[in-house]
């Protein structure tokens, strides 16, 4: 895939989620999110880059004060991350969680791997709380059972891409949820 | 169920695959190299390894057909176990023939055993996930008759001493 190849429109053969129902999802999440922190501390910690469309609308579909944090971590197969053979922050908090109410602002849960390596690495920084919050979540792929606090949408077996979702680092500023042709990946990554 | 260091399984067969990937479980032991009859089970270690899940290979052996004698003529033994997890996984890369014999075998060690957690792992979910990692090129040698690196087996050595079927090529 080069970026002469790709079309941003013309490679999602169907769109999954539209922009009104994933701003209608957040904003009923939100509320959720508000009603049950309440008065309570809550900070948002958002996992880059996938993350970042969907924690930069939920964070104003809160009416609470919350803090935000970012964190990176390394994906199996990533060049810069081969010859260590583990996953690796990237990116840690700027701040203490410590004693703090968190809530992990996930863009999707597939595998889990990720999610609950990082549920294991936040929890040794002993936060109040920990829950997890996801836009998308796609069980067939499960191998590591996460719970999930707050879901958007269950989504099928299908690789999606759009709303901070990329294939190859593309197609994260779509503002909807698609999925990608076959034929744009079947030549290989 | 049957722990695999007393069964006599094929983790000395010639024809497995072996890889630099150490199971996460086991103590201290830098020079420990697994035996995997498959390059998927490969880069399947490979990846728990780097999410730190915890992993054995083939570590346990579920007996699910005995003759009238009493001597287990079928058995089934998970690719992996994931202890902290509490489950088995079974990578199926092959061809659908194999495939049907895997999920009879599955379906028949959960009404066995119907506590044990086993995740099958299909030819698409392998897939999926080299697609996820952006290695889908890599899609055409690990999984299928090509992953597989082994010659055909005898014709007499099936399901009486292994279990999953994989090391069956069937071409």
């Amino acid at each position: 895939m080069t970026l002469e190849t790709i079309d941003l429109a013309a490679d999602v053969g169907e769109v999954l989620l539209t922009e009104e129902a994933i701003q209608s999802k957040i904003a009923e999440l939100g509320a959720r999110i508000s009603a049950d922190y309440g008065d309570r501390r809550l900070t948002l910690v958002s996992v880059l880059k996938g993350s970042l469309p969907f924690m930069a609308d939920l964070m104003r579909a809160i009416s609470i004060p919350v803090r935000i944090d970012l964190m990176e971590v390394s994906s199996y197969g990533g060049t810069s991350t081969e010859s260590s053979g583990l996953v690796r922050i990237l990116k840690d908090l700027s701040a203490s969680i410590e004693g703090e109410e968190v809530l992990i602002v996930e863009d999707i849960i597939d595998t889990g791997l990720t999610l609950n390596y990082l549920l294991r690495y936040l929890r040794g920084k002993n936060p109040r709380s920990l829950r997890v919050c996801t836009l998308l979540d796609k069980p067939a792929r499960r191998l590591v059972d996460i719970p999930v606090d707050y879901l958007g949408f269950t989504i099928p077996d299908q690789f999606v891409v759009g709303y901070g979702l990329d294939y190859g680092e593309y197609y994260r500023n779509l503002r909807f949820v698609g999925v990608l042709r076959p034929e744009v990946y079947s030549g290989g990554a | 169920m049957i722990d695999s260091a007393a069964a006599p399984l094929d983790q000395d067969d010639p024809t497995t695959v072996t890889a630099d990937v150490e199971s996460t479980t086991r103590p201290a032991a830098p020079s420990t190299r697994t035996s995997f009859a498959h390059a998927s089970e490969a880069e399947m270690a490979r990846i728990l390894d780097f999410y730190q899940v915890r992993w054995e290979y083939e570590p346990h052996t579920f007996p699910i057909v005995w003759n009238l004698e009493g001597s287990v003529v079928e058995s089934f033994s998970p690719d992996f176990w994931l202890p902290d997890l509490d489950l088995y996984l079974e990578m199926t890369t092959l061809r659908q023939k194999l495939v049907r014999k895997k999920n009879r075998k599955l379906r028949r060690v959960l009404e066995l055993y119907p506590d044990l957690r086993v995740k099958l792992f299909y030819a698409r979910d392998f897939r999926a996930l080299m697609l996820k990692f952006g290695k889908l090129a890599l899609v055409d040698e690990l999984s299928g008759t090509p992953g597989q690196v082994v010659p055909v087996r005898p014709a007499a050595a099936n399901d009486d001493d292994e279990t999953d079927g994989e090391r069956e090529v069937d071409r």
